[in-house]
């Protein structure tokens, strides 16, 4: 790998490389873990006649599974501090190959509840925090485009695993389908093998190299040769300088920071998205029902999901070019908002749609929006926090989502029936979303002329030629070493306020 | 969750009935469309059903007897329904003079959409009269000497009632034995004709077989959707026979539950490679029997395993793979960043400071 250059991760993430492949990787996980509650429920009819239960009884599996998925973050972000990724993730798919196994092999309802539900969920819980948390680490530069194809991985996912699990169930029946379903999910290990452990001294070549050549080598970060003194000593002070602080007060925060808290750009995320996955996922559940509510048969009605998958797609990875772009980078939080309350807005216009061309539309609109809005989803809490407190940001975040996930739809639900119209549970959505994105859109605002505010400060303080040996210091002369124009560092040129918030981020604790 | 299933039953109920009353053609009564489970009709054909005692309702509607596996509605033939908003409610249709039969219109529009015939199939449970109606449509009155029969198979039946464009019957139906196909037939410068099938209600059964393993259970379900059946029997074909399963043999293997009007079940306890075949499930109505076909097949934990272990195989030798390509190409690295080294002391005691190009490659 490269020399150590900085960001706040104590190397440079090598944007591409053995990263494509972990992307990859991610996909796969990212994918399995939000489309198989989803894609179960072909089995609830089967189930309900075998054990003879009603549907909301059989409904409880998926939403433990849900409920599991997402609350199982913290211990995720907790196993994942301690341990890596690879192994969560390893240990993770093997946990749903278990789960699945097991399950073949139930004979009571309960049964399926703790091997569905909450084994295989946990297990999904595991796979799905540390790909998003790799993707962060191997990707910088090029980190919106990555994870906007990590992300893409869902509704390729969803794609095949729905008929895939209807030809298992008509070969197999339910039973052999789950023990098939449970090799399927140990896929999630291959995932994991991909996930090569990297950081700032992850190999020991590396630090003999930089140890012993540190004087040519820290040429190489900078065309222009600038201070030798305190890039020279950076590498081996980062490291010193690391163990010093774990050694630190803040046991507890080193498996989970609980410090982000404190965190501004962190609350502002955590209330805005709260808040967006209120009316998140409740439209696409109620849309084939709403298709047929208006007067279209049900294979028409299933069509219109299949376009939605098919445009969420594209619009994943499309997403995050964009997002990558210059313009677009430094002002990642407007474009996050922006593509939520277009979100809302299409919610807002779909009653207007009576026929099926304009269910298409909303259809093609939607698929956009909602892709747009999960492609950015881990990218804008990784700019927001930094990839070094991104893996517990990640496990708070969705254990706070969790609730209002599990709320969205049958609210929904509850508006349809007291109603009778399913317009008025589209118009919740659509308020919840819009509100959302302008709550974020102000907020984030705010947050990038505090951040601006502080750096001022900040270089004010810079003033002084100490070399106080800390990382921010270190992270200063890279940021001077930046505004020296180097031809190499052009690029990284327009992700200087990123860096510069993840600074911030690190200075506000 | 329950409330989306209900709200969508609830909706798909109502647009049903919708859908059923703005479908139409040109008739002068509120059109409504009947449409039978195994109905063949063409989308034009038009299906009146009105209580010959009672002016209809602008509203009056006819939900078809497919309920779309909600909770069937107590809908059977002959009654109307009338839908004022979001709530269904079905009223009794009016008795005739004799107490126990209810009397049904149907009504065919001639032509239908393929030009010449039109057919209608029409599903009855219990003994009723139908008055069954052909009408020609308004754009052929042009049609100046023409003939209207009403047949049955071979025998002719003489019309009750007959206006200048419609032509009516009224069959008694009273047993099986008056079930079939009624056809009028209107021959002049067109021919054209409409016939409407009298049967049972179809029993749903299932296509696809239901697959369960050697020692499971298997549970097979039939039902009728909309119409309540006397009683339920089950059968299994056992080669070239048919055995009934009566709840004597072999009870503690049998289990046959109704599980409400319209839907039975039949549970297999300890399934073994015998039980796998083609089961029937009869339902008894006043006016005859109907059939439904299931198919049971049993498979050994065998089958499904080798997928499952070839998948497993597949896993484990991508993650050796990997791990392997990954020890390999750490290895290389480490000769590669030994020999640069190398380089890099060199050159560094050659020209003092000056960058080396290896060394800035091997940057990524």
């Amino acid at each position: 790998m490269s020399p150590p250059v900085s960001s706040d991760l104590g190397y440079v993430p090598p944007d591409g490389g053995w990263g494509w492949a972990v992307v990859f990787g991610a996909s796969i996980s990212v994918g399995f873990a939000y489309t198989f509650p989803k894609a179960f429920t072909i089995y609830f009819k089967e189930l309900q006649a075998v054990y003879s239960i009603s549907y909301s009884q059989i409904a409880w599996v998926t939403s433990i599974m849900c409920a599991t998925t997402y609350g199982g973050g913290p211990i995720s972000s907790i196993l994942v501090n301690r341990y890596g990724s690879r192994p969560v993730v390893m240990f993770g798919g093997l946990l749903c190959g278990i789960g699945m196994v097991s399950a073949a092999f139930c004979t009571s309802i309960m049964q399926l509840y703790i091997c569905v539900g909450f084994i295989t969920g946990l297990g999904l819980a595991l796979n799905l925090q540390p790909s998003v948390i790799m993707i962060g680490k191997y990707f910088l530069k090029r980190r919106p485009i990555a994870n906007g194809l990590a992300m893409a991985g869902s509704p390729v996912m969803l794609c095949t695993l729905a008929p895939l699990n209807q030809f298992l169930f008509d070969s197999f029946g339910w039973r052999g389908s789950f023990l098939i379903l449970g090799a399927i999910l140990l896929n999630c290990c291959v995932a994991g093998a991909l996930f090569r452990p990297i950081g700032p001294g992850t190999t020991s070549v590396k630090t003999q190299v930089t140890v012993e050549g540190k004087g040519a080598l820290k040429r190489d970060v900078t065309e222009d040769a600038v201070e030798m003194s305190s890039p020279t000593n950076l590498p081996m002070k980062n490291k010193t300088e690391e163990e010093g602080d774990r050694d630190c007060c803040e046991k507890i925060n080193q498996y989970l920071d609980f410090s982000l808290f404190k965190h501004r750009g962190f609350l502002i995320y955590l209330i805005g998205n709260v808040l967006m996955f209120l009316g998140f996922f409740a439209p696409i559940i109620f849309l084939a029902p709403y298709a047929k509510h208006i007067g279209i048969d049900e294979y028409s009605a299933a069509f219109l999901l299949s376009i939605l998958a098919i445009v969420d797609i594209v619009a994943r990875p499309t997403t995050g070019i964009i997002a990558n772009s210059k313009w677009v980078r430094p002002r990642i939080q407007y474009f996050f908002s922006f593509s939520i309350a277009f979100n809302g807005i299409c919610h807002l216009l779909c009653p207007l749609a009576s026929s099926y061309t304009g269910l298409v539309i909303y259809s093609v609109f939607f698929g956009l929006a909602f892709g747009m809005v999960c492609a950015m989803l881990f990218e804008t809490l990784m700019d927001l926090v930094g990839a070094p407190r991104f893996t517990s940001a990640v496990g708070l975040v969705t254990i706070a989502e969790c609730c209002t996930i599990l709320l969205g739809p049958p609210i929904g639900g509850t508006l349809i029936d007291t109603f009778g119209d399913y317009k008025y549970m589209f118009i919740k959505c659509g308020v919840v979303m819009v509100l959302a994105g302008t709550f974020l859109f102000i907020m984030n605002y705010y947050n990038y002329r505090m951040l601006a505010k502080e750096e001022k400060e900040r270089k004010a303080k810079e003033e002084d030629p100490k070399t106080v040996r800390t990382e921010n210091e270190g992270r200063n002369n890279w940021i001077k070493e930046t505004t020296q124009d180097g031809p190499e560092l052009e690029p990284l040129r327009e992700e200087q306020e990123e860096p510069k918030k993840e600074v911030n981020g690190i200075i506000e604790v | 969750m329950l409330a989306a299933f209900a709200g969508k039953c609830l909706g798909g109920l109502l647009l049903l009935c919708l859908y059923l009353s703005l479908s139409g053609g040109s008739s002068a009564d509120p059109a409504m469309t009947t449409q039978d489970a195994s109905s063949q009709s063409q989308a034009n054909s038009l299906t009146n059903m009105k209580n010959e005692l009672s002016e209809p309702m602008a509203t009056t509607q006819i939900v078809s007897w497919q309920t779309q596996g909600c909770p069937s509605d107590p809908v059977t033939l002959g009654h109307e329904v009338s839908v004022p908003g979001p709530n269904l409610a079905t009223k009794e249709s009016r008795q005739t003079s004799n107490q126990s039969i209810t009397s049904v219109q149907y009504e065919l529009l001639l032509p239908g959409a393929s030009g010449t015939s039109v057919e209608t199939t029409i599903s009855l449970e219990k003994v009723v009269e139908v008055e069954l109606t052909c009408i020609l449509d308004k754009e052929y009155s042009y049609l100046k000497s023409f003939q209207v029969s009403w047949k049955r198979g071979n025998e002719t039946i003489s019309h009750t009632n007959k206006t200048d464009n419609s032509w009516s019957i009224k069959v008694s139906v009273s047993d099986s034995s008056k079930l079939g196909s009624y056809n009028c037939t209107l021959k002049g410068e067109k021919e054209l004709s409409g016939i409407f099938h009298l049967q049972v209600p179809k029993i749903k059964g299932k296509e696809k077989p239901t697959i369960s393993y050697l020692r499971d259970t298997a549970v097979m379900t039939c039902e009728c959707p909309g119409y309540t059946a006397i009683s339920w029997t089950w059968y299994m074909t056992n080669g070239s026979k048919q055995i009934v399963i009566n709840e004597s043999l072999l009870t503690d293997r049998y289990v046959i539950s109704k599980k409400s009007a319209s839907i039975t079940q039949l549970k297999i306890l300890k399934l073994t490679k015998e039980d796998g075949g083609e089961y029937w499930c009869e339902a008894a109505f006043e006016l005859g029997k109907s059939e439904g076909r299931l198919e049971l097949k049993v498979l050994s934990f065998m089958a499904p395993l080798k997928p499952f272990i070839a998948i497993v195989i597949e896993v484990v030798i991508l993650v050796a793979l990997i791990v392997c390509y990954e020890i390999y190409s750490t290895k290389v690295k480490r000769t590669e960043a030994e020999k640069e080294f190398d380089q890099i002391e060199h050159l560094k005691s050659e020209d003092g400071g000056l960058e080396s190009s290896e060394a800035r490659q091997r940057r990524i």
